[in-house]
C-alpha cells in the first residue's frame, strides 16, 4: 500500500477543533434507534446480513431524504441530501479508530453511500459495481470500518444518475469525511471547509459536437454568493482551506484575490513540495488542502476564477475583521495548474512489477445523445477486468484519446503520479487525477487491499455511459 | 427557407396564380442562437438549374439565376441575436445586381429553462427591388421548434408572411412552413431532408398546382463549431416552383470571448 505521510502540524488538537467551520453533529448523530429492515455491512459482516444483537452500536447516523434546499432566498432546490442539509454535516473520524455508521434511506429508490478515499473492504466501500449492497428504499444499513488514511476525504452517493439527471451526484448527497491522524495537530489558526457544487443540470451541445452537462446555478457550502455566511478572518491568521469539488461533472478553478494558496495536500495526501499558487483547480471529487496567510486586509470573494461560474453563485465572502467594503472578486486570474509543481524536485521513479494500459475513448451516439465511453475498447459492464497481484507495484498508464478531460478515480486505493504528459514526477499521491484530453498520465499503484476495486471517471455522465472498469486481485 | 419574395400575383384577367419565387436563403432554422460576443458570417449560394424562363409582370426570370446572399448574425445575449442580409442575383444578360436587404432579430427560450424542445422566434423585415419582387416591403414572423434526440434531428418553422408594399398587400397573411429531418451518420456528417413550401394566403390556401413545394435532400458537415457547411439539391414538383435548385451554405463563426 502506498505510504501515507502525515503533515507536520504543531497547533493543539483542541485549538484545531475550535477553529473548524463545520460541526460534527446534526445529520451524523451519535447513537442509533430501533429501525426496521436494517442491513449490516462492514469489515466483519456478511454482505446484506440482517442486523443481529451483536451488531455494533452505531457511532453516527445518516438519514437520506428529499429536501427543499435554499441556495438563495430566491432559489430553492428540490433534491435529496444527508440529514436535511447541503453539504451533509462534517463527519470527523480518527484514523485507526473503528467506526460504525447507520444509514437510513427514506427515499423511494435504493441508495448507496461511498466512503471516498478510504482503504476499506469491499462490503463497506459503497459501490454496487464492486459488490457492496445497496440500501433498499425505506431501508437501513450499518457500515463498520476502520478509517484510514487520514486527510480530507468525503462521502457521497454512488448511485447512477439515470434519466433526467435527478439522481446520483446531481443531488445534494455528499459531505466531508475528515479523518484525523491520532497525533494530528495543525499549524494553523483556523480551518475552513469549502465544498463546491453545481445545480440544475441540463444537456447542451458542446463545441466538439457531443452533448455536455451544464448547470444553471453553482454554490459553495450549499449557498450562492451573496447569500453565504462570510468567512471572518483576522490579519496575520493562517487559515487552512479544505476544499472539495463535489460537482457531478464540472472542473472548478478557485481564487482568492490578493492571496496565494500554499498547497499542503491533494486528495488528503501531503505533497512533496508545498508550492504556492494563485488559483487551485479541482476536478470532480478532487480535494485540495491549502494554507492561506491572511496578509491582505479587505473584503474578498473566494470564488470561481471564471466569471460565468461566479455569476452562477460559486463564491463566498472572506471578510477581515473591521472591514466592510464591497467584496472584490479575482480579475484576470490565470488558469494554470500542474500536478508536477507539487512533486519531488528530484523525482524518484521506481521500476514497476507490471504495467497496465488503460485507454480512454468515446463512441459517438448522435449530437443529441451523450457519447458512450470505453476503457480499453469496452464499456462497463462489458469491460475486461484488470488483474492485480497483491503486494506488487502496478504502473497504470492512463491514455486519454478523447477530447474530454477525465477525472479518473480508483476506489479503496490511492496511487502515486509518476508521469504527466511525459514528464517524470514523484511525491504526489492521489485517488483522483485529471487526465487531460489527448494526454497521458502514469501512476503507480501498490496492490495492498484485496477485493474488487472500481476504477472510473468521476464525471457522473461519463460513468453512467460506461466509463468504469473493475480491478480484481489474482 | 426565406421565400422573401414569395409573392403571389395575379396574371391578367385569368385569375391564375403564378409565383415570382426568389430563392435567396434556403435554410430551415434551428432554435439555437449565436452566442454573445460572437458573429456568424454566412454565404448562401443558390443556383436555379431549372426555373422560370420568362419575365412575368416585370419580374426577372429565375432560370439559371445565381443568387448570392451574405448573412451576418451577431449574438446579443445567450438568448438573442440579430441577423442582417444582403441579397444579390446574377442572371445571364442582367449581370450581378443588388436585390435587397433584410434585418432579422431573434429570441429563443434559454437553455437554462430546460424545455424538452428548442424554441425560438424570429421576425424579419426587409426591402427588395421591384424588378426581383413586386412586393418590395415584406415582413415575416417565424416560430422555430427543434429537437435533437440521439442521432435524429427534427425542426419545424411554420412561418407567416405579410406584404407591406406591393400587389400582395391584399392577400393578407401568407403561410410558408419549412421543416427538416436529419440523421447523424457520423460526428461530422449529417444528412436529411428539408422541406419548404408556400401555401399562399392563410385565409385562402392556394390549390396544390399553385403552391410552392420543394424538397431538398441535404448534407450538413459538422467539421468544427466555428464552421457551418450545408448543401443540397432541391426538387420543386409544382408548377409554381422552380424545379431544380442547387444550394450551398458556408458559414464561419468569429468569437471574442472575455479574457479570464
Amino acid at each position: 500500500m502506498t505510504a501515507q505521510v502525515c503533515p507536520g502540524r504543531i497547533a493543539s488538537r483542541r485549538a484545531f477543533l475550535r477553529g473548524a467551520s463545520f460541526a460534527a453533529a446534526g445529520a451524523l448523530v451519535p447513537g442509533s434507534h430501533g429501525l426496521a429492515k436494517t442491513l449490516s455491512v462492514g469489515t466483519t459482516r456478511q454482505q446484506g446480513a440482517p442486523l443481529t444483537r451483536s451488531a455494533p452500536v452505531p457511532d453516527y447516523r445518516i438519514e437520506i431524504a428529499e429536501i427543499e434546499w435554499e441556495i438563495s432566498p430566491k432559489k430553492k432546490i428540490r433534491t435529496s441530501a444527508y440529514g436535511g442539509q447541503i453539504p451533509g454535516r462534517l463527519l470527523r473520524l480518527t484514523e485507526g479508530k473503528p467506526v460504525t455508521i447507520e444509514i437510513v434511506n427514506r427515499l423511494d429508490h435504493p441508495e448507496i453511500v461511498h466512503w471516498h478515499g478510504q482503504w476499506i473492504p469491499v462490503d463497506a466501500d459503497g459501490s454496487m459495481e464492486e459488490g457492496s449492497p445497496m440500501i433498499p428504499a425505506g431501508g437501513v444499513a450499518r457500515v463498520s470500518f476502520t478509517p484510514r488514511p487520514s486527510g480530507m476525504h468525503w462521502y457521497h452517493t454512488h448511485a447512477m444518475a439515470r434519466r433526467g439527471m435527478q439522481h446520483g451526484l446531481y443531488t445534494g448527497q455528499f459531505g466531508v469525511l475528515m479523518v484525523d491522524a491520532p497525533t494530528d495537530p495543525g499549524r494553523y489558526d483556523r480551518e475552513q471547509f469549502v465544498v463546491l457544487n453545481d445545480w440544475e443540470p441540463y444537456n447542451s451541445p458542446s463545441d466538439d459536437g457531443s452533448m455536455m452537462v451544464q448547470y444553471v446555478y453553482s454554490s459553495i457550502n450549499g449557498r450562492q454568493l451573496g447569500h453565504d455566511v462570510p468567512i471572518q478572518v483576522r490579519p496575520g491568521e493562517q487559515v487552512l482551506f479544505q476544499i472539495l469539488n463535489a460537482s457531478a461533472t464540472e472542473v472548478h478553478w478557485l481564487a482568492l484575490p490578493g492571496h496565494q494558496f500554499q498547497v499542503l495536500a491533494l486528495d488528503g495526501f501531503p505533497v512533496a513540495t508545498a508550492a504556492k499558487v494563485d488559483t487551485v483547480r479541482l476536478g470532480p471529487a478532487e480535494r485540495v488542502t491549502a494554507l492561506v496567510s491572511m496578509d491582505t486586509p479587505g473584503v474578498w470573494i473566494l470564488g470561481e476564477a471564471r466569471t460565468s461560474y461566479l455569476k452562477a453563485g460559486m463564491g463566498t465572502v472572506v471578510e477581515y475583521a473591521g472591514r466592510s467594503e464591497k467584496p472584490k472578486a479575482a480579475e484576470g486570474t490565470s488558469l494554470k495548474w500542474d500536478y508536477r509543481a507539487f512533486g519531488d524536485p528530484s523525482p524518484v521513479i521506481r521500476k514497476p512489477d507490471a504495467t497496465i494500459p488503460l485507454v480512454f475513448t468515446s463512441r459517438f451516439r448522435g449530437h443529441g445523445a451523450p457519447d458512450q465511453w470505453l476503457v480499453n475498447g469496452k464499456s462497463f459492464p462489458e469491460t475486461d477486468p484488470v488483474m492485480l497481484k497483491e503486494g506488487l507495484r502496478h504502473r497504470l498508464v492512463f491514455d486519454n484519446r478523447s477530447t474530454d478531460d477525465h477525472p479518473v478515480h480508483l476506489h479503496r486505493h490511492n496511487f502515486e503520479l509518476v508521469s504527466v504528459r511525459g514528464t517524470p514526477m514523484s511525491g504526489v499521491h492521489k485517488d483522483v487525477v485529471i487526465v487531460e484530453a489527448n494526454s497521458r498520465v502514469e501512476a503507480d499503484l501498490l496492490a495492498t487491499n484485496p477485493g474488487n476495486t472500481l476504477f472510473h471517471c468521476h464525471q457522473q455522465d461519463h460513468m453512467d455511459a460506461g466509463f468504469m472498469a473493475l480491478f480484481r486481485y489474482t | 427557407m426565406k421565400f422573401f419574395v414569395a409573392a403571389f400575383f395575379t396574371i391578367a384577367a385569368a385569375g391564375i396564380l403564378a409565383h415570382a419565387q426568389g430563392n435567396y436563403e434556403i435554410q430551415v432554422y434551428g432554435a439555437d442562437t449565436i452566442p454573445p460576443r460572437s458573429t456568424m458570417v454566412e454565404l448562401h449560394s443558390n443556383f436555379t438549374a431549372d426555373g422560370e424562363r420568362l419575365t412575368i409582370g416585370g419580374v426577372e426570370p429565375t432560370y439559371h439565376a445565381e443568387h448570392e446572399t451574405i448573412e451576418i448574425t451577431q449574438g446579443i445575449t445567450a438568448w438573442s441575436e440579430v441577423g442582417f442580409y444582403v441579397f444579390t442575383s446574377e442572371t445571364t444578360g442582367y449581370g450581378v445586381q443588388w436585390v435587397g436587404d433584410h434585418i432579422r432579430p431573434r429570441v429563443r427560450v434559454p437553455e437554462t429553462w430546460r424545455w424538452p424542445v428548442g424554441v425560438s422566434l424570429s421576425t424579419e423585415v426587409g426591402y427588395q427591388r421591384a424588378v426581383f419582387s413586386p412586393d418590395t416591403w415584406t415582413w415575416e414572423i417565424r416560430p422555430i421548434v427543434d429537437k435533437q434526440t440521439g442521432r435524429w434531428y427534427f425542426a419545424v418553422n411554420p412561418a407567416l408572411e405579410r406584404t407591406w408594399h406591393g400587389p400582395d398587400v391584399a392577400q393578407g397573411i401568407g403561410f410558408s412552413p419549412a421543416a427538416k429531418i436529419g440523421y447523424d451518420f457520423t460526428k461530422k456528417i449529417s444528412g436529411g431532408l428539408e422541406y419548404y413550401a408556400d401555401y399562399g394566403s392563410i385565409a385562402n390556401i392556394a390549390s396544390l398546382h399553385y403552391q410552392q413545394q420543394q424538397f431538398f435532400p441535404a448534407v450538413d458537415l459538422n467539421v468544427s463549431p466555428d464552421w457551418e457547411i450545408n448543401f443540397g439539391v432541391g426538387i420543386g414538383p409544382t408548377a409554381a416552383t422552380d424545379h431544380w435548385i442547387v444550394k450551398g451554405i458556408i458559414g464561419r463563426r468569429f468569437s471574442w470571448p472575455k479574457k479570464k
